[in-house]
């Protein structure tokens, strides 16, 4: 006789059994926020036809994204995309159910500007606190006044737009971030606008029109990034600023400006960034910097200054000048990084000897790693690599990318030359 | 096993542990700079001075079972120690991630309990991942959503997502079986009904099949009217809701109860009203929010009205899935012609709700005969 062993099925009964159980449904609603924030805003609101409990779940969350995601499809009708965008739009800030607390609009089609202007109205009813704006076509966009209204405000972030806040505007009390990009902007506004925000910590300024001298007053302005045209920039009470960036976009002519005064744009600079960490000079900065009376070295120390990156024309002596003084500058430098500009025209005082002489009282004394970029092998940025190498004794990397593959044997025999001060140094070629 | 993790092992006897109780009652040790990443035990150490010794071990929030805690301790043993790297950081999260839905919801949960923000950062985020870019079907199928709502509903919150082809091909799908239906029922109808959308409350639809004189000028309610009694109505018609969700099907008790009816046009009224009874749902379940545990109707005999709303869910469960078959359509008419206008007065009192119709109720016996509800009788 046989015995048959029957294994155990799964249960089959329509009652639901322990792995059938809906867990996610109830989860708290702050945790479902975050999923569903998580989600493109298609999928956030298509969650509605889930189930009943999750009809309703989507008008809760905070934050709303409206960016190239939200249509699933293109077509090269431009009305038609607008208009499924704008009734998108429309119908979700009108089924939404709470505050908003983050709005993003940044679709590539987008155009309609009293659209935009309603759905502000809409959001700074709505204890916004970060607003991304991004025109992608058209004219610069002028926000409503509505949008200055929001008091809230911690980040704002607009592209391609004109700012005009109402006479009235006061500020932003608890603006923390803000980031204007291809903005057109005016002087006055400007200044007011950073002035009346105590909070700022960080600005982020490309491409503007409307502002020549950059005079910022911020107290609590940790990290400051532009770029674009301008003349001047001055820092007024920023004694936190630790992150700075400038490029200056447009060539300065020497010679025009020697007839001014001689007052020293890199004193002035300098002189209220005390706790500096990161510094960036882009473009044709360091050619503003070395505007006027360049000393040997700044008179306050950057004590702070770990990271210094220098876009450079090794051939400009007043551009190496001021490279030089920066350097001695900052004595606890960890990183450097130096890039080459190519040069567009012969400039009138060109030194090919500056590299060559012996400019150094103190070593580069923490200095572990540089990068070197751009060159073309012309002595005169050969020279600053050995002078970098020979006084450099923690060095541990040196990395070297050429700006064509045009001279390249030539450069790697003069590299290989080259004594190094630190035995850690390893010095790495990267093809171009 | 890393050196790091080899340094923590090592000095076990000088560590000092957290004793923690889940909720069904064990008792754990935990190595304490562990438990104290979260930051409601840590809140409990600090604050309250729990956790000590047996006796005094934490209480851990009810959403966190043993073997939810244990993977939760995972994360933490891994993630307090200083020195890892983001990049490791990153790669443990990866791998840890890796559960079916199931645990990783009960995970969420019992990381939020705790007040573990990193560790509900990344669940929600696997979450997402997982609900990203599916159908609604895929995801009911994931996380055994019941699939609960009418075809209008689906479409009610954003009617341009009709675009939607999968959704156009939806609603092409529901049009044409609504159509089949449409046409059974004429098949079984001898005279044509005027086609119209049905969406009466539930009483009005019984009042129907009963063949209530006032009833054909009742059919056309003006919306405004429609509104005051689907308010009245809500109710009552919670407990539809109700019995909906949580109804195991038994249709057999309602089955003998119905018995097939010819009642001419009033019925056919009723009958119509059947298929399209879909749209009845959207009057009962018109405040969703708020009918989730609905008060009950106190002047409705419970015994009558548990009778009524399972036959309404037996009714509105088989249309919602469009499949009102034929035998249905028979019990109804039958159960219409069995019915006639000799409400008892009670009845009348207790189910008007203000208007001028006249609705009307019916009670059942288990037996199925319709039975005369007097005023004495009480269930």
């Amino acid at each position: 006789m046989s015995i048959v062993i029957k294994q155990r099925e799964p249960s089959r009964l329509p009652s639901k059994t322990d792995a059938e159980f809906d867990r996610i449904s109830n989860l708290p609603g702050h945790v479902i926020d975050q999923i569903l924030s998580r989600l493109p805003i298609r999928d956030a609101v298509r969650s509605s036809v889930l189930s009943r409990k999750w009809r309703y779940k989507w008008a809760k969350i905070p934050c709303l994204v409206f960016d190239n995601h939200c249509l699933n499809f293109s077509s090269q009708d431009q009305s038609f995309i607008k208009n499924k965008l704008v009734n998108i739009i429309d119908h979700v800030l009108l089924l939404h159910n709470g505050p908003i607390h983050k709005f993003k609009l940044s679709h590539r089609d987008l155009l309609g500007v009293t659209d935009i202007d309603r759905w502000i109205l809409c959001i700074s009813r709505s204890s916004i606190k970060e607003v991304v704006l991004e025109i992608w076509k058209g004219q610069r966009y002028k926000p409503p006044s509505c949008l200055f209204n929001c008091q809230n405000l911690v980040h704002l972030e607009l592209f391609n737009c004109l700012l005009e806040p109402p006479l009235m505007f006061k500020g932003f009390k608890n603006l923390k971030s803000l980031d204007l990009q291809h903005i057109t902007i005016t002087q006055d506004v400007f200044e007011k606008l950073v002035s009346s925000c105590p909070s700022l910590e960080r600005l982020t300024l490309m491409n503007f029109t409307g502002v020549t001298h950059l005079v910022i007053d911020a107290p609590n302005l940790q990290f400051f990034d532009i770029g674009g045209i301008f003349e001047d920039v001055s820092f007024l009470n920023t004694v936190h600023l630790s992150y700075v960036s400038i490029g200056l976009y447009v060539n300065i002519d020497n010679e025009e400006n020697d007839a001014q005064d001689n007052s020293s744009k890199l004193l002035r600079f300098f002189v209220n960034l005390p706790h500096i960490r990161r510094l960036e000079i882009q473009s044709y900065f360091l050619k503003y910097l070395a505007m006027g009376y360049v000393p040997s070295r700044l008179p306050n120390l950057c004590v702070d200054l770990n990271h210094l990156s220098i876009r450079i024309d090794f051939d400009d002596l007043e551009e190496n000048t001021a490279a030089l003084c920066l350097l001695r500058s900052c004595p606890n430098l960890l990183e450097l990084e130096m890039l080459a500009r190519p040069e567009e025209q012969s400039s009138m005082e060109r030194s090919t000897n500056f590299w060559e002489e012996d400019h150094w009282s103190s070593l580069f004394a923490h200095l572990r790693l540089v990068k070197v970029s751009g060159i073309s092998g012309v002595k005169s940025e050969m020279d600053f690599i050995k002078f970098l190498l020979s006084n450099s004794p923690v060095l541990e990397q040196l990395t070297v990318k050429p700006a064509s593959q045009e001279g390249e044997w030539e450069l790697m025999k003069e590299l290989l030359r080259f004594r190094r001060a630190s035995i850690y140094a390893e010095v790495i070629y990267l093809d171009p | 096993m890393s050196e790091v993790d080899m340094a923590v092992i090592k000095p076990e006897m000088m560590k000092s542990y957290i004793w923690l109780q889940t909720a069904d009652g064990s008792i754990q040790q935990v190595e304490q700079e562990v438990a104290m990443f979260c930051p409601m035990i840590c809140h409990e150490v600090i604050q309250k001075g729990m956790g000590s010794s047996k006796n005094y071990a934490i209480s851990l929030p009810q959403r966190v079972n043993p073997a939810m805690l244990s993977l939760i301790l995972d994360y933490c043993r891994f993630h307090q120690v200083p020195g890892r790297s983001n990049k490791e950081r990153k790669s443990f999260d990866e791998k840890f991630i890796r559960m079916d839905t199931k645990r990783l919801c009960e995970l969420t949960s019992a990381a939020d309990s705790l007040q573990l923000k990193p560790l509900v950062d990344l669940t929600s985020r696997a979450l997402a991942r997982i609900i990203e870019g599916k159908s609604p079907e895929e995801i009911r199928e994931i996380f055994h959503l019941p699939d609960d709502l009418t075809e209008e509903e689906k479409l009610e919150p954003l009617k341009n997502t009709t675009d939607d082809p999968r959704i156009r091909l939806l609603n092409r799908l529901y049009a044409k079986k609504r159509k089949e239906l449409k046409e059974r029922q004429k098949l079984k109808n001898i005279e044509v009904e005027e086609e119209r959308v049905d969406d009466r409350s539930v009483d009005d639809l019984l009042s129907f099949i009963n063949g209530d004189n006032g009833d054909s000028k009742g059919i056309k309610n003006s919306k405004s009217k429609k509104k005051n009694r689907r308010r009245k109505d809500q109710q009552k018609n919670t407990s539809a809701n109700e019995a909906i969700k949580n109804h195991n099907k038994e249709p057999n008790g309602l089955n003998q109860v119905c018995h097939s009816a010819e009642v001419g046009q009033k019925v056919r009224a009723g009958v119509g009203a059947t298929s399209n009874l879909h749209d009845v749902e959207d009057d009962i379940f018109d405040n969703k929010n708020e009918l989730d545990d609905g008060d009950i109707d106190d002047e409705i005999d419970p015994a009558l009205k548990e009778k009524i709303d399972r036959y309404c869910s037996y009714e509105l469960r088989k249309s919602s899935k469009l499949t009102v078959s034929n035998e249905v359509t028979m019990e109804v008419e039958d159960f219409a012609r069995r019915l006639n206008s000799d409400w008892p007065e009670r009845m009348q009192e207790i189910l008007s709700f203000g208007h001028e119709r006249k609705p009307v109720h019916f009670s059942l016996n288990g037996n199925g005969s319709l039975r005369r509800y007097a005023n004495s009788e009480q269930r």
